[in-house]
C-alpha cells in the first residue's frame, strides 16, 4: 500500500489534486477577504474564461472558426431581459431560457450554415450575427434600438453574481475536459488530424460538428445571460457586436489555441489589460490586436502551447490513459 | 412608379458594391485569402481621401491619387511583413492575422478621428443627370456605375494582356510551377495586394461621397464585399458586377417593400440564401474548394 502511494504517477496525481483544491478554495472564499472591485474583475475573468473555452472548443478542436458567437451572447442577454422585465419572472428562468433559445437557434441556423466550409462558414456566421443586430433594432417586441434596463439585476449583490460566474467558468473547463475524453473528443481529434480518414473509419463528421456547435451555443448563451446580469443594460448594437468574438479570439490565441489551459490564462491576461487601460478603450483594442498578430507570427501556439512544447508538461491532459 | 426608381437605383448602387468587392475578389482568387481587414482598409482610404480633399481644397482627383500612393504602401507592408509570413501555415492563421489587422486599423481610426460620422463633401450628390416624371438618375449613382465598369475593364485588360497579369494568373493556378518558371510568388502576392489597394482607394472615395461613415463602418463593407464575391464567384470580374447589382437590388427592394429599417436585413438575407444554395457562386462552374 505504502509502495503504491509512493509510486511516481500516484504522487504527481496527489500533488495535482491538492493544488487544484487549494486554487478552487481560494476562488470560493474570495468574496470573504477581498474588495468589491477585485470581485467584479474576477466576475469578468470567469465569464470570459467560459466564452474562451467555448470558442476554443469550436476553433481549436473542431475546426469551426466562427465569428458569430455574439449571436448567442445577444440571445442570452435578451432572453434574460424579456423574461425579467416584460414578464417579471425570476432571473434563473431568464438565464436558462437564454441557453435553450441559443441551442434552438443554433439548431435552426446549422442547416444552412453547415453547408458552408472554411472561410465561408466564418463569414456566414458573422452575417447571421449582423442580421440579428439589424432585426433586433427594428423589432418592437424587444423595444428596437432603445433596449432594456434589466432592473432585476440591481437586487443582486456582486457576490451573488461572482458565485454564478465561478460556477460558469469552472463548469465550462470541466465540460470541455470531460467532453474531450469521451467518444466525441476522440472523434474530434481524428477529424482534426485527417478528416477524410476519420470519415472512412466511421466518424460521423456532420453529427459530431453539430453536437459541438450546439454545446458551444448553449454555454455561450448561458454566459451571455450572466454577462448581462452584471452589465444590467442591453441594446441590440452592443449585444450582437463583433467585439464579443474579438475578445474570445484574443483570449484563445494569446493563451494557446487547442489547449484547455490556454483560454484560462488568456482570460486573465485579457481582462487585466482591459481593466488597466479602462480609460483608453481604443488603445487597449490596438494593443490587443497587435499582441494577437505578434503571437500568431512568433508563437502560433500561444503562451501555453509554446511552454508545453518547450517543457513538455500538461496540467489538464485530455489523453486517454 | 417608385418601384422603377428603386430598381434603377439598386442597379446603379451595384456599381459601388462591385467596386468595394473587386479588391477582395482579386486577393481571394489569387492568394485564397479571405482578407477580413478589407472593409477597414477601404474605410482607411476614405479617411485619407477626406484629409487630402481638405488639404487640396476639394480637388478629389488629386486627393484620390495621393490616397492610392499611401494605400499601396500600406498594402505592400502589410502583405510583405505580416500576411506572407502566415499564408502557408494552414487556414486559420491568415484569417486571424487579417482579423487582428482589422481590429487594430478600426481602433486607430477611432483614436485619430473620433466616433463622429464623416462625409466627403461633393456637389454630385444633389445633381440629377436624367429627370423624367417617372424616375431620375442621380449623378453620384451614375458615377459609381461608370467607375465600376471602367475599373473592371482595365483590370480585365491587365490580367489578360500584360506580363504582370500573366504572372499573377500563373501564381493563382499553380504556385510550384510558377516558381519553377522563375516567378517570385511571394513578391507577386505583395503586388497583388497593391493592385487591390489601388481599387480599394477608388472604392473608398466613392463610399465617402455616397454615404456617411464611421471608424467602425468597415465591417459593413466587408460583409458586402464578401457577399458580392460569393454571389459572383471568385476571379470572375463580370460576376462581381452582377453580384453587386443583385445585392443593390435586394437591398432597395427590401427597403421598398418593408421600410428602410429592413434595407440592410434584406441584403444580408439574400446573401445567406445564395451562400446556402450555391456556395460556389452563381456564374462559377468550378467546384467548391
Amino acid at each position: 500500500m505504502i509502495q503504491l502511494l509512493a509510486s511516481k504517477p500516484f504522487k504527481i496525481l496527489n500533488i495535482k489534486i491538492i493544488v487544484l483544491i487549494l486554487i478552487i478554495s481560494i476562488f470560493l472564499t474570495l468574496p470573504l477577504w477581498s474588495s468589491e472591485y477585485i470581485i467584479s474583475v474576477f466576475v469578468l475573468i470567469f465569464l470570459y474564461m467560459s466564452l474562451g473555452q467555448m470558442w476554443n472548443l469550436l476553433a481549436g478542436y473542431t475546426g469551426l472558426v466562427s465569428l458569430g458567437q455574439q449571436i448567442f451572447i445577444g440571445l442570452g442577454g435578451y432572453s434574460l431581459a424579456v423574461i425579467t422585465v416584460l414578464y417579471q419572472l425570476p432571473i434563473a428562468l431568464g438565464i436558462i431560457v437564454g441557453g435553450v433559445i441559443s441551442i434552438l437557434f443554433a439548431l435552426i441556423i446549422s442547416q444552412p450554415i453547415f453547408k458552408m466550409r472554411g472561410d465561408y462558414f466564418t463569414i456566414g456566421t458573422w452575417i447571421v450575427a449582423e442580421c440579428l443586430a439589424v432585426f433586433f433594432s427594428v423589432w418592437t417586441y424587444v423595444r428596437g434600438g432603445l433596449g432594456f434596463n434589466i432592473i432585476a439585476a440591481y437586487k443582486l449583490s456582486t457576490t451573488d453574481i461572482y458565485y454564478m460566474a465561478v460556477a460558469m467558468g469552472l463548469g465550462s473547463i470541466a465540460l470541455v475536459y470531460f467532453l474531450l475524453r469521451t467518444k466525441i473528443g476522440l472523434a474530434l481529434m481524428a477529424m482534426r488530424d485527417n478528416e477524410s480518414a476519420a470519415e472512412t473509419l466511421g466518424v460521423e463528421l456532420y453529427k459530431t460538428k453539430l453536437k459541438v456547435f450546439l454545446i458551444a451555443a448553449f454555454v455561450t448563451g448561458l454566459t451571455g445571460g450572466l454577462l448581462y446580469l452584471s452589465i444590467a443594460y442591453i441594446q441590440p448594437r452592443a449585444s450582437f457586436s463583433i467585439t464579443w468574438t474579438v475578445a474570445m479570439v484574443f483570449i484563445v490565441i494569446i493563451g494557446g489555441i487547442g489547449t484547455i489551459e490556454g483560454p484560462i490564462l488568456g482570460a486573465f491576461f485579457f481582462i487585466l489589460i482591459k481593466q488597466y487601460l479602462y480609460n483608453y478603450p481604443g488603445i487597449s483594442m490596438i494593443i490587443l490586436g497587435t499582441v494577437a498578430i505578434l503571437t500568431i507570427l512568433i508563437a502560433p501556439k500561444g503562451i501555453v502551447g509554446t511552454l508545453q512544447e518547450r517543457y513538455g508538461f500538461e496540467i489538464l491532459s485530455i489523453r486517454r490513459r | 412608379m417608385q418601384i422603377i426608381q428603386s430598381l434603377l437605383n439598386g442597379i446603379l448602387l451595384g456599381g459601388l458594391y462591385a467596386m468595394v468587392a473587386l479588391g477582395m475578389s482579386l486577393v481571394f482568387g489569387i492568394m485564397k485569402l479571405t482578407n477580413i481587414a478589407h472593409g477597414d482598409l477601404i474605410i482607411v482610404a476614405t479617411y485619407i481621401c477626406m484629409v487630402m480633399a481638405v488639404q487640396f481644397s476639394g480637388n478629389l482627383l488629386l486627393a484620390v491619387l495621393i490616397t492610392i500612393c499611401f494605400m499601396m504602401l500600406i498594402g505592400f507592408l502589410l502583405q510583405t511583413f505580416l500576411i506572407n509570413k502566415v499564408l502557408d501555415k494552414g487556414p486559420e492563421p491568415p484569417l486571424l492575422v487579417t482579423f487582428g489587422i482589422s481590429i487594430t486599423l478600426s481602433n486607430i481610426l477611432l483614436l485619430v478621428f473620433g466616433a463622429d460620422a464623416r462625409y466627403i463633401p461633393n456637389t454630385l450628390k444633389t445633381i440629377n443627370i436624367v429627370n423624367t416624371e417617372h424616375f431620375s438618375i442621380s449623378a453620384i449613382y451614375l458615377l459609381n456605375f461608370i467607375v465600376a465598369i471602367v475599373v473592371i475593364c482595365t483590370l480585365h485588360y491587365i490580367m489578360k494582356n500584360t506580363f504582370f497579369g500573366r504572372s499573377i494568373r500563373a501564381t493563382a493556378d499553380d504556385v510550384t510551377t510558377a516558381e519553377l518558371m522563375g516567378v517570385n510568388t511571394k513578391r507577386i502576392y505583395s503586388y497583388t495586394m497593391c493592385l487591390a489597394m489601388v481599387i480599394s482607394s477608388i472604392a473608398g472615395l466613392l463610399v465617402g461621397m455616397n454615404y456617411t461613415y464611421y471608424p467602425s463602418t468597415g465591417t459593413e463593407y466587408l460583409i458586402y464585399a464578401f457577399g458580392v464575391v460569393v454571389i459572383g464567384g471568385m476571379g470572375n470580374q463580370m460576376g462581381i458586377l452582377l453580384g453587386g447589382i443583385i445585392l443593390g437590388i435586394a437591398q432597395l427592394m427590401g427597403a421598398y417593400f418593408f421600410g428602410t429599417g429592413y434595407q440592410l436585413l434584406a441584403g444580408y438575407l439574400v446573401l445567406l440564401i445564395i451562400l446556402t444554395i450555391r456556395p460556389q457562386g452563381i456564374l462559377s462552374k468550378a467546384t467548391r474548394r
